[in-house]
Order: structure tokens, then C-alpha cells, then sequence
């Protein structure tokens, strides 16, 4: 198992964190090949079900990026999109599912550095608690 | 704060009573026509009629043993697509209020032109229970109704840990519960008030001997709560217990179909989206050495959980439902009262206000910010 790597999700906005990795891409920054990215319109768009599906697909770890507080595209995503975070944390803990398997971050597009500090913090939470047994090895 | 409510007598027992309501407010045209449940011709059950003369009012049973379909699915069914040009009153069970009420701020139900009136519910007899032996429970439910019976064990589970039973943002309510040979009617709005002035009804009577004695009621109902929470907990907490529990699941889909909170046209579910290719279910069998059919047993109640569990308001209906007897009910409700107080809202309880993901506030649910910034890399300089 020590040369197992953790699938992480990454649902990352398009006009804020989708924008900050680009950024980290074309800088040459480096951060951990572990995320497969999905890039949607808003962070609000996500639906706690879209998580949930990520983990009984297999996936280790999800992270979900927005706009900061108060610099949505569409004004008032991410605080929707916030909302909705305090819904699905309860709930990972009521199917007992680590709740620090579900990340979340703000990250602009001018953050190409943070956003690679972000993805190496987050590999490393999720190295940290393992592969994904719950979801997966069920009926 | 104490409230003035019109002084009515039992004596004649709480149906005729609120039959004479609503015969008087049709007579007066306080209201055009009600809904109201009326004992199906086989006597196994209860069916909502609309109606608007007096005639059929005297064969309608206000308040019914059974809730074979929860009562916001009928003011649903009547106003989904808008007003018609009549008032419409109704009487129902306080789940039934406070679901129509979170009906009503998804936009799903319009209220403008409906009067709710609710009563004290002494709980309501599983259906299951109810189409078997229909007369010794309608016989059992009159009795603890006429008894102001609030802890009858013949009722549903989740009836007996219900603590709104008396309290609805309904326009009117008829309360009795510790009350000698009176009851009470008391309204919760201005469109109540205008009723009761229209009607001449005189609202004298002082309502806090029936509050305090909801109140008691409500404490002993807020400690079985309680109590089913910490032994339902160990069943249905985790995953793998989780998984033991819903085993025997038919994916018949019937707790959603009944659940008036599920308002989508159609699941998520239910669609073909949802549905996978023989190589990619036979590649998982392969992977997780096998897998159990039908598929998304766990996913479909963890979705519902999601996506109605804020707006849950435990009446039930899910558990009445479910051919192989899981407890959805209280399960749902264990998990609603977790998502619910995140938000500190308690579904159906205000008339006013919206759903909790309908707005925001921009400085809110800190603990959320904390995972945010834990989220963060250390010495990250952005603010």
C-alpha cells in the first residue's frame, strides 16, 4: 500500500478557481498530480449529491473551490454554495465518512500560488487518512 | 404572551364542532368551499374532497384516524399551477400545515386564497394498522381523541415524539388539550382574525390554561424524542449500519413518492442518468466482488436526505409507506433534526422567512468558515 496515491475530485469554479490553476499552470508551479479536475460555472451549482457520488465512485477526497466571499461572478454563488456545505457535513458524519475527506476553498484567479498550496495541503490530509474503504467495498 | 380565543363547547364532541365551523363559514361566504377528509365507501380509509355544501360537510370526518395522503399533496394538487378564483379552507394535522407551509415557500403550493385551520393532534393510526381492523381503531382514535389522549401507543412512532402537534402557523387552531368540557379557537393571522370578526365569533376566552397544559405535553414528547434518538442512533449511524438496515430494501421508491417535501417532477433516481451500462456494473462487481441489486439503496436515501431533509417535517408518512417496515421515519427525523439545527430552522414553524438555501447572510455558520481556513494552506496571506 505505501505506493498508493489518493483520487482526489476537484470541482472547481470557472471564473475564479479554475482560473487560479490555470494560472498555476502556465507559472510553472508545482503541486501533486493526485486531482482530476471538473470545472462548472459556480461553486453554487454543486449539489451535496455530486459529492456523494464522487466518494461511492471511488473517489479518496473532494475538493470544492469558489470565488472568495463577496467576489462571486454571479454575486451570491459561493454563499449559496456555503450553505449548502453546512447541509452535507452533517450528513458525511451521519454515514460516517471522514468529514475531512470534503475539502473546501476560496481561491481567485490571481491565486495561482495558493491554489497549488491548497491542492498539496489537501493530498496530504487525504494521504494521511487513507484509501477510501466505506463507500467502495459496500453492497 | 397570552392570546384570546373564542370559547367553544365540546359537548357535542370536536367534528360536529368544527363541521358547524365550516358550515357557518360557507354560509356566511367567509370561504367559497373546503377540503376536507371524507370516509371512502369501503370504510377502510380517508379520501380529501373538495365541496361546498352543507349536505356533504355532515359526512366528512374532520379530523380522521388515518392520513392516507398527507394533506399538502391535495392543497398541492389543487394550487400547483396558481389560485383559482375561490377561497378554499381546510382542516389538518399540524404535519400536514407545516408541510404545506415549506411547500408554500418552495413555491410548490399557493396559499394566498387557502384558510388552514389545524387542531391538537392526538397523533394519527398507521394506515397499516387502520385498513386491517378499520372500526376498532376508529373506535380506539375516537376514544384518546375524546379523552385528550396525547400519548396513545396505538399511534405512529413518530407521532409519539412529535412536538408540534399543537403548533402550526395555521390561520386558525382548535385547541382542547387539557381542557375540561371547552375548547378553543384561536387565530395565528390576519386572514384568521377577518374569519373569526366576520363570523361574529367573540374572542373572550384566555388561552393560557391550554398552553400550559401543550406545554407539558410537549416536554414529556421532547423527552421521548430523545430517547428514540439515542436507540435508533447504534441502528443506523455509519455506514455499515446503514447498509444492515436497508437490506432489506425493495427500491420500491414509495417513501418518496408519499413524501410531500419531494416535490421534483421527477428523481434523480428515477432517471435514466441514474442508470448504468451492463460492462460498467459487471467491471464493479469485478472490482468490489460483488454488488447487490437494486442498485443505490444507500445513494437514494442519502440524496433525499440532501435534498429534503432541511425542509423534513416528520409526519411519517415514509415509514406508513414502506412495505418492508424500515423505520424511515424516524430516521429521517433523526437526521433532519441534525441538518435543521445547523440552521437553527425547524421546518414549518414560521409562516414567514424561506427555506435555508434559498438565502444567505454574508457573515454566517462560522464553524463552516473554521473548515474553510482549515482547508487553507498555513500563512496564507489573503484576506
Amino acid at each position: 500500500m505505501s505506493d498508493w496515491q489518493p483520487k482526489i475530485l476537484a470541482i472547481l469554479c470557472n471564473w475564479c478557481s479554475y482560473a487560479g490553476a490555470d494560472l498555476a499552470g502556465v507559472s510553472r508551479l508545482q503541486y501533486p498530480p493526485n486531482i482530476r479536475v471538473v470545472r462548472i460555472p459556480c461553486s453554487g451549482r454543486v449539489d451535496p449529491l455530486f459529492i456523494m457520488k464522487a466518494f461511492q465512485t471511488g473517489y479518496d477526497g473532494v475538493l470544492v473551490s469558489g470565488c472568495h466571499p463577496g467576489d462571486c461572478h454571479y454575486l451570491s454563488g459561493n454563499y449559496f454554495a456555503r450553505r449548502k456545505f453546512a447541509v452535507i457535513k452533517p450528513l458525511m458524519e451521519f454515514i460516517g465518512l471522514e468529514p475531512d475527506r470534503l475539502q473546501f476553498s476560496w481561491v481567485s484567479a490571481g491565486e495561482g500560488e495558493r491554489f497549488s498550496e491548497v491542492v498539496t495541503k489537501v493530498t496530504k490530509d487525504i494521504q494521511k487518512i487513507g484509501p477510501i474503504t466505506k463507500m467502495v467495498k459496500g453492497v | 404572551m397570552t392570546k384570546k380565543g373564542v370559547k367553544i363547547s365540546l359537548e357535542k364532541g370536536l367534528q360536529n364542532q368544527i363541521r358547524d365551523f365550516f358550515k357557518k363559514g360557507l354560509e356566511k361566504g367567509v370561504f367559497d368551499a373546503v377540503i376536507l377528509p371524507v370516509r371512502v365507501p369501503g370504510k377502510d380509509s380517508y379520501a380529501w374532497i373538495l365541496m361546498n355544501n352543507a349536505k356533504l360537510i355532515d359526512q366528512a370526518n374532520p379530523v380522521p384516524p388515518v392520513m392516507p395522503v398527507q394533506g399538502a399533496k391535495a392543497l398541492k394538487a389543487l394550487t400547483r399551477k396558481g389560485n383559482g378564483i375561490i377561497n378554499v379552507a381546510t382542516i389538518m394535522r399540524s404535519c400536514e400545515i407545516r408541510a404545506a407551509i415549506e411547500l408554500s415557500k418552495l413555491n410548490q403550493v399557493n396559499l394566498e386564497k387557502i384558510t388552514l385551520v389545524s387542531y391538537d393532534c392526538p397523533g394519527a393510526v398507521p394506515m397499516k394498522g387502520y385498513n386491517r381492523i378499520p372500526e376498532e381503531m376508529e373506535k380506539s382514535f375516537q376514544n384518546a381523541l375524546a379523552g385528550k389522549d396525547f400519548a396513545n401507543d396505538k399511534m405512529k412512532e413518530v407521532c409519539g415524539i412529535c412536538v408540534d402537534f399543537a403548533n402550526s402557523p395555521a390561520d386558525l387552531h382548535f385547541g382542547f388539550a387539557g381542557m375540561e368540557n371547552d375548547g378553543i379557537l384561536f387565530s395565528n393571522s390576519d386572514k384568521g382574525t377577518a374569519i373569526l370578526d366576520t363570523l361574529k365569533m367573540k374572542c373572550s376566552e384566555d388561552d393560557s390554561q391550554w398552553k400550559n397544559s401543550v406545554n407539558i405535553i410537549k416536554e414529556q414528547k421532547s423527552k421521548n424524542r430523545i430517547e428514540v434518538y439515542k436507540s435508533i442512533q447504534p441502528e443506523v449511524e455509519g455506514l455499515d449500519n446503514l447498509q444492515t438496515t436497508f437490506a432489506k430494501c425493495i427500491g420500491c421508491h414509495n417513501c418518496q413518492s408519499v413524501c410531500p417535501i419531494c416535490y421534483c417532477r421527477q428523481c434523480y433516481f428515477d432517471s435514466s442518468a441514474s442508470k448504468q451500462t451492463a460492462d460498467y456494473l459487471q467491471d464493479k462487481a469485478k472490482n468490489r466482488g460483488g454488488i447487490g441489486f437494486p442498485r443505490d439503496k444507500i445513494m437514494f436515501q442519502v440524496g433525499r436526505m440532501a435534498h429534503m431533509s432541511l425542509s423534513c417535517v416528520s409526519c411519517g408518512q415514509c415509514m406508513d409507506a414502506c412495505p418492508v417496515d424500515i423505520p424511515v421515519a424516524k430516521i429521517f427525523s433523526y437526521v433532519a433534526a441534525k441538518t435543521q439545527d445547523t440552521f437553527e430552522y425547524h421546518a414549518g414553524t414560521t409562516a414567514d422567512g424561506a427555506v435555508p438555501l434559498k438565502v444567505y447572510k454574508q457573515d454566517e455558520l462560522n464553524k463552516i468558515h473554521e473548515l474553510i481556513k482549515n482547508a487553507e494552506p498555513q500563512g496564507s496571506q489573503h484576506e
